[in-house]
């Protein structure tokens, strides 16, 4: 009974509710809406890739241009940059230079205390000339009076050797000649005759 | 006998149709566009307009026509496409579902009551509809082609591509959702 009932109900409702309302359709409008469709199916899609294509190289090229030209701060702060490694740069070859320069100048004074060690001592350089000179005064000397019997012109070489180097070694044996010379003569005028003759020592 | 001859009708239409005569598809339209109609309006609730839906049938049967093998009849192939359609559209709604109003449940409420016992009547009937509205879809389905549409249990279970156990379960479920909603109805008209 319920269900019968609940049938009854449910025809009356749908009776109740009204007839649908639509459009008459016919198969030219079918078929333009079909084509509208699929023009819709395939153009929509190809209008969206195109569009993301479009976008996307729109991107592409505005990322590449802002990557050409960068913000001025971003310049500004590079500019400071390549400053700060250009002064970095200097200072490293000032130092270096400094280091290069320090270690030609070490040796040069290496090289010039090399010399300088070479290079013997003057003052006996120049003793050693004095003493040579004061020698060859003196052999000459010598050789006046033993060879040439020039015993004045001896006395005069042993007394400028005297005078020019006092203090020489060979100013003690021109003194001693002359000492010698001296006391010949000394012996001489004495009357002695026959001496023996005087030889100088060996130089 | 009338059957076999129904077939055999439709299966020249699709044939005429598919060789490009467009006024076999106008015959078409013209002999289920109105159940179609029916149809759409009391899945969706009882709108009243569904000429919308009407179209987008009659578009997918159009671009789908030349394929139909002829396994069921013209009217259930259309009737399944209806189904799909209205699902479809079920689920747009439900996407684009909004709070009611306070103002909207009055007009509603007021467009049901009109006078004395006829009032009453019609207010038990729209009680009815929206009790049907209110079955999840599966069972509003089965009862809007079983009770409404009339349907064969095996027209229903191929359209719906359901088993005869399955409709009759869903049928008896969506049944007692109604005798539980619509309780005092039923006992005022017993």
């Amino acid at each position: 009974m319920s269900e019968e009932l609940m049938e009854r109900l449910l025809a009356q409702a749908d009776e109740t509710a009204g007839e649908p309302a639509f459009r008459r359709i016919t198969a030219a409008g079918i078929r333009r809406q079909a084509r509208r469709r699929r023009l819709v199916r395939i153009g929509v899609p190809t209008t969206v890739a195109a569009v993301i294509t479009l976008a996307a190289g729109l991107w592409a090229i505005g990322t590449r241009a802002q990557g050409l030209q960068p913000e001025p701060q971003r310049i500004a702060s590079l500019e400071e940059q390549v400053r700060r490694l250009q002064a970095q740069n200097s200072a490293t070859l000032r130092l270096v230079q400094e280091v290069l320069e320090k270690d030609r100048q070490d040796r040069r004074l290496a090289s010039l205390n090399a010399e300088l060690a070479s290079i013997p001592d003057p003052m006996r350089e120049i003793d050693r000339q004095v003493d040579k000179t004061a020698f060859i005064l003196v052999y000459q000397a010598d050789k006046l009076y033993k060879e040439l019997n020039q015993t004045e012109s001896a006395v005069r070489a042993y007394k400028e050797v005297i005078q020019l180097f006092p203090t020489n070694q060979w100013a003690d044996v021109a003194r001693e000649r002359l000492s010698q010379i001296e006391q010949r003569r000394l012996n001489k005028s004495d009357g002695q005759k026959g001496e023996a003759r005087w030889e100088p020592r060996n130089t | 006998m009338a059957a076999m001859a129904k077939v055999t009708e439709e299966q020249a239409l699709v044939e005429r149709f598919r060789r490009g005569d467009d006024s076999a598809f106008d015959r078409i339209v013209e002999q289920h566009s109105a159940e179609v109609a029916a149809l759409a309006n009391r899945l969706l609730g009882w709108p009243g307009d569904v000429d919308d839906v009407v179209q987008e049938v009659f578009v997918a049967a159009f671009l789908g026509l030349k394929k139909f093998r002829g396994a069921s009849s013209l009217r259930t192939w259309l009737f399944t496409i209806t189904v799909n359609k209205c699902r479809s559209r079920w689920f747009r709604r439900l996407r684009r579902l909004r709070p009611v109003t306070a103002a909207e449940a009055e007009a509603v409420a007021s467009r049901d009551r009109s006078g004395d016992e006829l009032a009453i009547d019609q207010e038990a009937l729209a009680r009815v509809r929206r009790a049907v509205q209110r079955l999840p879809q599966k069972y509003r389905e089965v009862v809007a082609l079983r009770y409404f549409q009339g349907l064969e249990v095996s027209e229903i279970c191929e359209l719906l591509g359901i088993t005869p156990n399955v409709m009759q379960v869903r049928l008896n479920r969506a049944k007692r959702r109604l005798k539980e909603q619509l309780g005092d109805v039923l006992e005022e008209k017993s």
